[in-house]
């Protein structure tokens, strides 16, 4: 077999995968294919391709192309953002709900708490919340004070300063004596209170200070200021 | 694109595969009305799915074209009269021939993507049954140009089939 007989016979491949050569003709190229390993290959691969043709519609193959309509893209692009704003508004509310759930549970597990604890403690006094009146502009701390048997527990919230910024938090008695409560330190995006606990009796504590960003603020606690349950104490 | 999350991936994805979606809806639904609102639902689906998709398992054409394969079975079961044989039992439409429809649209497509030459050939040759000779004729050129063409039209029909996702 010469080279160029390969070439002759290769280009006939094409008609025999479609069986459209004369019968003479298709079994000297099967002979060749026989012997040949390139051939069997190639038109193993023909064979695919020719068995896919009668499905195709010869009449759908000569018509044009159809195209979308021009403002199709747009009404889908409309939609998507349609439906992007809703799920953002979903999202949104699902936050919101699950903020309030949260609420809600803490507040439960602090009315057990008060239930279980209070008689123990055998103390009576109502959570106090207390505000931080002296503070730079643009600053804000207040603070929720429960009573406990081991003390005091002290939710803090600040706003207003650095990120980052360590805040150390205690309770005073009216002999000026110090109980620590703790430190936390402030995250910006972190709309959160930090749960803090001292050893003092609510009852005993006169004032609560938080030292922070080198600076000391400190409030009274007033039992005159006190909200009774503490439930409804919200930060926002 | 790692997924089609954001609506910018969306427009890009339309860009590029809106033209072929909506032939196969065409072809499939008979009503450019309805492949309209087929190549519609398959972006949105698309999008609300975008982060399942992976470009490592599949290119977006084939995903796409899966999703709209859905769109349109989903629109043939929700037009579909059909009695029902219990209260429950509604009968399911057969896939089949919808992955027929996909491979005869894709061929066809192929088919409209060679080369001029090579497809007049094989319309005339296989499609029309004309003898080899007849067609050369016509075309004022030699039976061994005809048989060279059917040749290289199966050839870049099969790389048009490849390009568009088709593997045997």
């Amino acid at each position: 077999m010469t080279t160029d007989d390969h070439r002759d016979w290769r280009l006939s491949l094409g008609a025999y995968a479609l069986g459209d050569l004369p019968p003479e003709e298709r079994a000297a190229l099967a002979a060749h294919i026989e012997g040949c390993p390139e051939c069997r290959a190639e038109l193993r691969e023909l064979e695919g391709v020719a068995a896919l043709l009668p499905l195709a519609d010869p009449a759908r193959i000569e018509q044009p192309a159809v195209r979308p309509p021009a403002e199709l893209g747009a009404r889908i692009e409309a939609q998507i953002a349609a439906e992007a704003s809703r799920e953002r508004g979903a999202k949104r509310r699902r936050r919101l709900r699950l903020g309030l759930g949260g609420a809600v549970a803490v507040a439960a597990v602090a009315a057990v708490l008060a239930i279980v604890v209070l008689p123990v403690g055998g103390e009576s006094s109502p959570a106090q919340q207390v505000k931080f009146a002296s503070v730079p502009n643009g600053v804000t701390i207040k603070a929720t004070l429960e009573p406990h048997a081991f003390g005091t527990e002290i939710k803090m919230y600040v706003d207003g300063v650095s990120s980052g910024t360590l805040c150390r938090v205690f309770l005073r008695d009216a002999a000026g004596k110090t109980f620590s409560a703790g430190s936390f330190r402030y995250r910006w995006g972190e709309d959160s209170e930090a749960e803090l606990s001292s050893a003092l009796d609510l009852s005993q504590a006169t004032e609560i200070g938080i030292h922070a960003g080198g600076r000391t603020f400190v409030a009274p606690v007033n039992p005159a200021t006190a909200l009774v349950g503490g439930a409804e104490i919200d930060p926002a | 694109m790692p997924a089609l999350t954001r609506e910018r991936d969306v427009r890009e994805a339309y860009a590029a595969h809106s033209g072929e979606l909506y032939g196969f809806a065409v072809r499939s639904l008979g009503d450019a009305g309805l492949a309209e609102e087929a190549v519609q639902e398959t972006f949105l689906r698309a999008w609300k799915a975008g982060e399942r998709y992976d470009p490592e398992i599949g290119s977006l054409r084939t995903w796409l074209f899966a999703i709209l394969r859905n769109v349109v079975i989903d629109m043939g079961r929700a037009r579909a009269s059909r009695p029902r044989v219990g209260p429950e039992t509604g009968i399911e439409p057969s896939v089949e021939p919808l992955e027929q429809a996909l491979l005869a649209w894709q061929v066809e497509e192929a088919m409209r993507r060679i080369g001029e030459d090579h497809r007049r050939v094989l319309l005339e040759t296989h499609f029309k049954a004309r003898p080899y000779a007849e067609v050369a004729e016509e075309m004022g050129v030699p039976e061994g140009t005809i048989k060279s063409r059917v040749y290289y039209g199966l050839k870049a029909l099969r790389v048009a089939l490849e390009e568009m996702g088709y593997d045997d």
